[in-house]
């Protein structure tokens, strides 16, 4: 077996912790929707699936460039990963237009996941330009597994949200 | 120059107040834990000792309803999640941990200091609370609606949010450097069935809180967001639930129930072999039980909430789950017991507490298996029942360990041994002043005495137990004292002893008390779950800068050696710059503290530059 540095271990206990906060958030989304008979409650227009599902492939493609282990691949990653993050900012402002976190419970888990969601990856672009600053092999490693995680979650989160479509 | 003379010199820190400021070592940060949990310990028990105080006799007014709603609620908080768990994690954990495991310190020894900083600055937000006079008050689960904004307009709750969710920070890194350190940092030869039992204890500890804790965290923000932004998690007008709360809520807090206990059956599985010279009976079973019961504690949550109308079936899923968790405990009790049977016990002070500990938790379980019955449960909700078992089992079960730790661990810190007969006086004056607090609520309880409440009317029958309860506190109170008095005294004036009066079973008795800043001059081979009574063995002495040996999870097989960090400004800084954010956040200057929080990303480029 193969010995995993220390740093490894500890960017999976992060994961691990915020993979289950995720947990906790869409099991909210789905707790408020089981006990609404109508979801989304309150005349607000399902989500349209193109969009999310399009940005989250891109997120989940970023991650091939990040494991190719070079600065190069990294600025290619940093550009998809800031490209999906500036799409993802302005839907989300976009969307407060037709309602906010403030008009039901549904405005309140819809934006709260998505926001939580757009956080994680603003810190995984903060994690990138670190590392293009300050290169170290070890860095390289553990922030590729932080953006798998992210794409992971992403995915999950998307899921949650299309569902509303169902 | 001699290979420990270089380790001195390498591992030293700066002397003085900036030394302690930036102190990177796991035995500096295990004191500042301590002294800090320990002055919180003095106000939790100050408040439940003014509650107790006004409870002593009916139609009392010692405190008025709103003062004594702030005591219990801070009472509850300050207990759980700035005295025990700090105390064993941080406090115990921190200073143990890496003696015990012969390392020569945390895995992240930055991000340990930086765990304490957050905890210290979180301490200070919540007692800011009741300096400001708006201190938590909806008790320590907090229910919605009651906590609302329109039941409490005031700070209060936001303050309850945003100290719990800063100290989950704090938890959860803690948790983490643990995990990581258990597994990655133990001396070559430590395969996990060589472990120390009190390690699999805060394992367990600490795979609990890093998953328990975000459903806390995610909890508190909704109710920060409910009150002050206007979302409605929990407004059912507006599609959300109330019951939420509760289910987000105990999905943490019956974990957190275990987290707390398990540490405490780390530190009598450390007491017991060395006062019975006889190992731990079922080591492999002891170790799994450990791990079990933190796991089933993620699937009984709603056993809190069988008096809030859920669906019969889904109430019999949780009482059956629920009495699962006597299967690992009482693994553990039989384990004990066998073990101080078989061999030949010396009652000494530490070993009493353990004794203690075992008699409450037996007395505190067996209520506890009480409330599996759904319709006593549903009876008994809300009285004083449930405070004498949780009592029994949290003061009791939990906190006679870590008296006992305190005993046991004194010589290894200090290098003098305690006084042994007010020792052994202040564990019976404990004792006795704990059952006769906590035994006379089952009484009431029954009664009906409902909890929560700061007054009660003469003529019920209450005001005798309340009494005796009242009588009870103060004698605790003795106890404690004395013991502190008598760690106090002998740390001046202690009688010096060498690295090992116990002739203890585990790695932190092979080295000098107080241990040096290096812990092992040598790095120690281990080839038993006892390796002070096995001869030593070791030939790593690694003196080129802060070296650490990394082994591998499972085998503890050595892989690298690594080198690990020296002290750093960043993490009290780091503190500080987040203590500022929850502080803009609790006055709703969001957009300042957004700038606080950039800050605190700047603060932690540099510190990784």
């Amino acid at each position: 077996m193969s010995a995993k540095p220390v740093a490894w271990w500890g960017m999976m206990m992060l994961v691990a912790a915020e993979a289950t906060l995720f947990g906790t958030l869409i099991g909210t989304y789905f707790y408020l929707r089981f006990s609404t008979p109508h979801w989304p409650p309150g005349g607000i227009a399902k989500p349209g699936a193109v969009v999310p599902i399009v940005l989250a492939l891109v997120l989940v493609a970023s991650v091939f460039p990040l494991r190719l282990g070079t600065r190069a691949g990294i600025a290619l990653a940093l550009l998809m990963q800031a490209g999906y993050f500036a799409y993802a900012v302005h839907d989300f402002a976009d969307r407060l237009h037709s309602f906010t976190p403030q008009t039901n419970a549904y405005g309140s888990i819809y934006y709260v996941l998505l926001g939580a969601d757009h956080a994680h990856v603003a810190v995984g672009l903060l994690f990138d330009v670190w590392l293009l600053a300050n290169w170290r092999t070890i860095g390289l490693r553990v922030i590729t597994v932080y953006w798998i995680a992210v794409a992971v979650l992403t995915l999950a989160v998307t899921g949650t949200i299309l569902s509303a479509r169902a | 120059m001699t290979a420990v003379g270089l380790l001195e010199r390498q591992w030293t820190e700066r002397p003085g107040l900036l030394g302690w400021l930036t102190t990177t070592d796991h035995k500096r940060i295990g004191l500042l834990y301590f002294w800090t949990t320990l002055v919180l310990f003095g106000a939790g028990g100050t408040e439940a000792l003014l509650m107790r105080t006004q409870l002593a006799q009916p139609n009392s007014h010692v405190v008025g309803p709103e003062a004594y709603d702030q005591l219990f609620s801070l009472h509850g908080i300050t207990m759980i999640f700035f005295f025990i768990i700090p105390m064993t994690t941080g406090a115990f954990g921190n200073y143990l941990i890496p003696l015990m495991i012969g390392a020569r310190d945390m895995a992240f020894p930055r991000m340990n200091a930086l765990s304490f900083w957050i905890f210290l600055g979180s301490g200070i937000f919540l007692y800011a609370s009741l300096a400001l006079g708006s201190a938590p008050d909806a008790g320590w689960f907090d229910y919605v609606p009651l906590a609302s904004r329109q039941f409490s307009p005031g700070r209060n709750i936001d303050f309850y949010c945003l100290a719990l969710i800063f100290n989950g920070v704090s938890s959860t890194l803690a948790a983490s450097n643990f995990i990581v350190t258990i597994l990655k940092l133990r001396a070559p030869g430590m395969s996990l069935n060589r472990t120390p039992l009190f390690c699999f204890a805060f394992l367990a500890a600490s795979f609990g809180l890093l998953f328990a804790l975000p459903a806390l965290t995610a909890d508190a923000v909704f109710l920060y967001l409910d009150r002050r932004v206007g979302t409605h998690f929990f407004d059912v007008a507006h599609g959300g639930s109330a019951l939420l709360w509760q289910h987000l809520f105990w999905i943490f807090g019956h974990p957190e129930v275990y987290i707390l206990i398990v540490p405490a059956f780390g530190i009598a599985t450390s007491i017991i072999p060395a006062f019975t010279q006889h190992r731990v009976v079922a080591f492999p079973l002891v170790a799994i039980a450990e791990l079990l019961v933190v796991f089933i504690g993620f699937g009984v949550w709603a056993h809190h909430m069988f008096a809030t109308g859920l669906p019969t079936v889904t109430l019999i899923f949780f009482a059956a789950a629920s009495a699962l968790v006597v299967i690992p405990s009482t693994i553990q009790v039989f384990a004990w017991c066998l073990t101080i049977l078989s061999g030949t016990a010396r009652f000494r002070t530490p070993l009493l507490f353990i004794v203690g500990f075992i008699l409450f938790f037996v007395v505190g379980g067996l209520t506890g298996i009480m409330f599996v019955a759904i319709p006593f449960d549903q009876q008994m909700t809300d009285t004083y029942f449930v405070i004498a078992h949780f009592h029994y089992i949290i003061f009791g079960a939990a906190v006679f360990p870590i008296f006992g730790g305190m005993y046991y661990w004194f010589p290894k810190l200090t290098g003098r041994m305690y006084f042994e007969l007010p020792g052994q006086i202040s564990f019976w004056i404990i004792f006795a002043g704990t059952n006769l607090l906590f035994f006379p609520m089952h009484v009431v309880g029954l009664d009906g005495m409902p909890r929560r409440v700061y007054t009660y009317p003469g003529g019920l029958g209450w005001g005798t137990y309340n009494l005796i309860e009242t009588v009870g506190g103060y004698i605790t109170l003795a106890g404690i004292l004395l013991l502190f008095g008598n760690l106090v005294v002998s740390y001046v004036r202690g009688e010096r002893v060498g690295r090992d009066p116990w002739h203890g079973p585990t790695l932190e008795w092979t080295i000098p008390s107080p241990p040096p800043e290096y812990n092992f001059a040598v790095i120690p081979h281990v080839t038993s779950a006892y390796p002070n009574w096995e001869p030593l063995a070791g030939d790593l002495v690694l003196d080129e800068g802060h070296q650490q040996p990394i082994t591998t999870a499972a085998d503890g097989e050595l892989a690298e050696i690594a080198q690990m960090p020296h002290e750093s400004p960043w993490p009290v800084l780091l503190g500080l710059g987040l203590a500022l954010v929850f502080a803009l956040l609790v006055v709703e200057k969001f957009l300042v503290a957004g700038i606080a929080l950039g800050l605190c990303a700047l603060v932690l480029a540099a510190w990784h530059r």
